[in-house]
């Protein structure tokens, strides 16, 4: 069967199917009939093309994108706002950052520069693959496989350079970021709260990863050699059981080491200054069997990270505790988005999509009116309240300032993401600051809204930072200090850093403020009380 | 009273409620009229860094093979010697409470110093202070919960540990040097009128947001602009010329008294948790020479500190705590040091909570085991949190997932309790 016809079966099957955005809408609905919860409204335009720019791009929209998009009377502009910024560079370049961040947990190696691999090379290897919208499996396949040194591929080896290729560290990361599971607990005994954590699973990852080793590239960088010989052993600390494992995904059955005669293990020996290479390597089959249909939460972790990015939480959640003492809110969504990934060849652009699409994603965060109290943010009856990651922050504040958009402007062409990206670094050092106060610990997920009060002395005094507010060539303030009535200023100072069109309050009290002498000064205040407001700080 | 968890979970709820319910000014008067003022306590952190050597210090064993040149000298507690190496303290020793049986089994910086701070093995658990800004917060603190002050030098495993799962928030504010916090002063470029109308715009800004939402992350927000300007308003706190030259005498001219001239004056303005890291313990070589001047700074430094917290009434509020991530070897290796030793050391506690003229557990006659009573890390971490009144087999509950708040198979020593 050739490609195409093959395509044309697809879409035919799809068609027959409602689509999932309806069918996540159904699943959410019925929890909600059942719960008695009232869903909040559909969200206004402003607060969609906003909350769309940010999870889709990472930077909120400048004012005259947000103002095509609200004056748009097209009934399905939503959707096809969603297709336009699927396809853009920005998009690539922003999932680039957020994987980044998912999976790295802003580590990097011990010993700096001269042993990690470059960041940038890393970002630019997650970027190309979400540039082409390349399957999550063949992903985890590179990202798992990679030993440092293929030139497309290489920079994926930093997954684990940035953990010191400790097999311990790998073994927890690798079940919590690929499966969706926190085998921690079992690295010492059975976890004895759960009874689908067991010390074999922990220790049959661990088998595949203990024998990779860190391997100095001159002059900088690392890549990764592997032994071809040592067998796992460990030791409960309650019940001094012990046992051995051969390679095994959880759940899974132990996969045997190939017999090889003795002295033949290696096609490159362990030796002084060599990069040991065995015949058969264990990390290579975990990056063959490990990213399959069949692994147990392989497909149904993806699914829940990228619902998480979009709704704020996990169906199951924390994100890492996909256990049984800890069930999905929707347990029939949940399958159905698993399901739905496989059929899809885990496709992430596309189920970024259908979520995007549904209702449920589309909510106000305002609560319904009459209701008492926060729904529970498991109903997702209400968009949640979400802290801009720093690398959103970061962006934001530099488009709300003009700064971003005059900046591309003096680009010939950026359509593909590599010259976005290179031409947006020019921006990198005098932002460098916010996005250093704005990250999270090292090692931590990032989740929920941490305000901090380093954050809040940084956004208030930093002489680093603070000359972003000043007005200068192709800034908003200089943009606004052409314009004459008040009233046109304000509409364009709040669609540039809210994204939205002022209320007639907040006309008439800019419109107060700006009629004094120092009408730059008045408005560089207002513009730098309005980034530090929640409402900026949050995507809602 | 005892603070615990679930009733502070309770608060918070209702907290919550309220706040979407009104405004922030409703909501922090009626919060006060509905909770009953708790009494005040505090955590003062000494963290000998590096491991400080149990032998030179309360566990001395002269003439042993194992104990090296230093006398042992009597203390206020009859029949009780510590090293000679610590006379002053040797003089209000029956004012603290000494474990001679810390078994950490841990002998390693890194592992120890996460391990000994956040009383577990496992990774990503908060440490002392930040758990304790977090149990001990309370609506109305103006200023941050929890700051470090440590000198600015290489971090190596100093920084190990953090607010894990407790997040950013809980990270607490770093001071290096005594310095105050970045960021404390208003650059000239930024005027008072600029300053003052910034804030009014995202005040009203932050009012309207909040009608008709969740009102929770809307107020931590706020929060953490009073707490800045708490800070920009109080950073005479960071001014330690406002010291008498007297108190800097007593508290010593150096790193350590100075940094602990500080932490005095945070806690005196209102910081629940403060932690002082003490340099330089890791005797690897000439471990006796060393112990002589880190002993030296920390001995006259200390009993000053608990004088000072005393007469200022802040010593029956405020646990202070004495410990490093480990102690060091029964044996003398040949570069006349002593190496890293989990298996049997000392640490010492005074003030809120705790047993006053207690000295507990104990180890052989060679130093090498414990000899009575171990007590792990886990324990300790039981114990500092009972001694401040927080229930320690409480649960945090985070996201919806119930974390306990210290390791459920270990327990807190009751007899070092008050």
């Amino acid at each position: 069967m050739s490609a195409v016809s093959l395509a044309c079966a697809f879409a035919t099957a799809l068609a027959e199917t409602p689509p999932l955005h309806r069918e996540i809408d159904a699943l959410i609905g019925e929890r909600l009939t059942t719960q008695k919860v009232t869903p909040a409204a559909r969200c206004d335009d402003a607060t969609f093309v906003r909350r769309l720019y940010l999870d889709l791009t990472g930077i909120i929209p400048t004012a005259a994108e947000a103002r095509a998009f609200i004056d748009d009377p097209a009934p399905d502009k939503r959707a096809r706002l969603i297709e336009a910024l699927l396809a853009s560079p920005a998009h690539a370049i922003h999932l680039a950052r957020v994987f980044d961040v998912m999976l790295l947990e802003r580590r990097s190696a011990m010993g700096g520069s001269t042993v990690d691999v470059a960041p940038a090379s890393w970002r630019a290897y997650l970027a190309g693959a979400f540039a082409e919208n390349r399957p999550w499996d063949q992903m985890a396949r590179e990202i798992l496989g990679s030993d440092g040194l293929d030139e497309k591929t290489g920079a994926a080896v930093r997954f684990y350079i940035a953990r010191n290729v400790d097999a311990h560290q790998l073994t927890r990361d690798v079940g919590r970021l690929f499966l969706g599971m926190d085998l921690q607990c079992a690295q010492c005994h059975d976890d004895p709260r759960f009874s689908d954590y067991r010390q074999a699973d922990y220790y049959g990852l661990y088998a595949f990863l203990e024998r990779s080793k860190i391997h100095p590239l001159k002059p900088k960088g690392s890549a990764l050699g592997e032994l071809g010989v040592g067998e796992t052993k460990f030791t409960s600390v309650f019940t001094a059981k012990s046992g051995s494992t051969a390679p095994k995904l959880p759940g899974g059955g132990m996969i045997a080491d190939p017999v090889l005669a003795k002295g033949a293990e290696y096609r490159v020996a362990p030796a002084t200054k060599e990069r040991p290479v065995p015949v058969y390597s264990r990390r290579q089959k975990l990056a063959e069997e490990l990213p399959k249909a069949a692994t147990d939460g392989f497909a149904a972790n993806l699914a829940n990270r990228l619902w998480a990015h979009l709704l704020g939480r996990g169906l199951v959640h924390p994100l890492d505790l996909r256990h049984e003492g800890n069930p999905p809110s929707h347990p029939a969504l949940f399958q159905r988005l698993e399901q739905w990934t496989i059929d899809n060849g885990f496709n992430i652009r596309a189920l970024l999509r259908e979520i995007a699409l549904s209702e449920t994603y589309q909510r106000a965060s305002l609560l319904p009116a009459g209701t008492s109290g926060v729904p529970p943010e498991d109903t997702f009856a209400v968009a949640g309240l979400r802290g801009l990651s720093a690398e959103s922050f970061r962006w934001s504040v530099l488009q709300a300032t003009g700064r971003l958009e005059s900046h591309l402007a003096r680009a010939n062409d950026l359509t593909d993401w590599q010259a976005r990206l290179s031409h947006l670094e020019a921006l990198e050092r005098p932002s460098a600051g916010l996005l250093a106060v704005f990250s999270g610990l090292p090692g931590q997920p990032e989740s929920g809204f941490q305000p901090t009060v380093d954050q809040a002395l940084h956004l208030l005094n930093s002489a680093k930072s603070l000359p972003l507010l000043e007005a200068g060539p192709g800034t908003l303030l200089e943009r606004l200090a052409a314009m004459q009535d008040p009233a046109t200023v304000t509409e364009e100072l709040y669609l540039a850093v809210l994204s939205r069109r002022p209320t007639a309050d907040e006309s008439a009290e800019a419109a107060a403020v700006l009629t004094g002498a120092d009408r730059t000064g008045a408005l560089k205040s207002l513009l730098h009380g309005l980034l530090l407001s929640a409402e900026f700080r949050l995507n809602h | 009273m005892n603070v615990s968890p679930t009733s502070l979970t309770t608060r918070r709820q209702w907290l919550a409620g309220a706040a979407s319910a009104g405004a922030a000014a409703a909501l922090a008067s009626s919060a006060t009229a509905r909770t009953e003022p708790k009494p005040r306590r505090q955590l003062l952190l000494l963290f000998l860094s590096g491991g400080a050597s149990q032998f030179e210090t309360w566990d001395p064993k002269p003439g042993a093979k194992t104990g090296g040149p230093f006398r042992s000298i009597p203390t206020s507690i009859p029949g009780t010697h510590i090293g000679e190496l610590l006379p002053h303290t040797a003089k209000i020793l029956h004012r603290l409470t000494v474990v001679r049986s810390v078994q950490s089994n841990i002998a390693d910086h890194f592992q120890g110093h996460y391990a000994l701070q956040s009383g577990r093995i496992a990774p990503g658990y908060p440490v002392l202070g930040s758990a304790v800004a977090k149990l001990l917060e309370q609506p109305d603190d103006v200023l941050p919960g929890y700051i470090s002050i440590r000198r600015n030098g290489p971090k190596a495993y100093t920084d190990i540990g953090d607010a894990g799962f407790l997040g950013a928030k809980y990270d607490g504010v770093k001071v290096y040097d005594n310095l105050p916090p970045e960021n404390l002063v208003r650059p000239a470029s930024i005027s008072p009128g600029h300053a003052s109308a910034a804030d009014r715009a995202r005040r009203a800004a932050d009012e309207r947001f909040r009608q008709g939402r969740d009102a929770r992350p809307i107020a931590a927000n706020e929060a953490t602009f009073s707490q800045a300007e708490a800070l920009m308003r109080h950073r005479e706190i960071f001014e330690l010329a406002q010291e008498p030259a007297s108190m800097h005498d007593r508290y010593g001219r150096h790193e350590f008294g100075q940094h602990c001239l500080l932490a005095r004056r945070l806690l005196e303005a209102g910081v629940n948790c403060v932690r002082v890291t003490h340099f330089d313990w890791d005797a690897h070589q000439d471990n006796f020479y060393w112990h002589q001047i880190r002993c030296a700074e920390f001995d006259r430094t200390f009993v000053t500190l608990l004088d000072d917290l005393e007469q200022r009434g802040m010593l029956d509020h405020t646990l202070v705590v004495v410990t490093g991530e480990m102690g060091r070897t029964p044996q003398i290796n040949n570069l006349g040091g002593r190496d890293h030793w989990g298996r049997a050391w000392s640490m010492a506690m005074a003030g809120c909570g705790v047993q006053q003229g207690l000295v507990y557990g104990s180890t052989n006659d060679l130093g090498t085991e414990v000899a009575e009573d171990p007590v792990t890390h886990g324990d300790l971490f039981h114990t500092y949190l009972q001694a401040l009144g927080i229930d320690s087999h409480g649960n945090y509950l985070i996201d919806g997932q119930t974390n306990p708040i210290a390791d459920p198979d270990a327990t807190p020593v009751k007899a070092l309790l008050s």
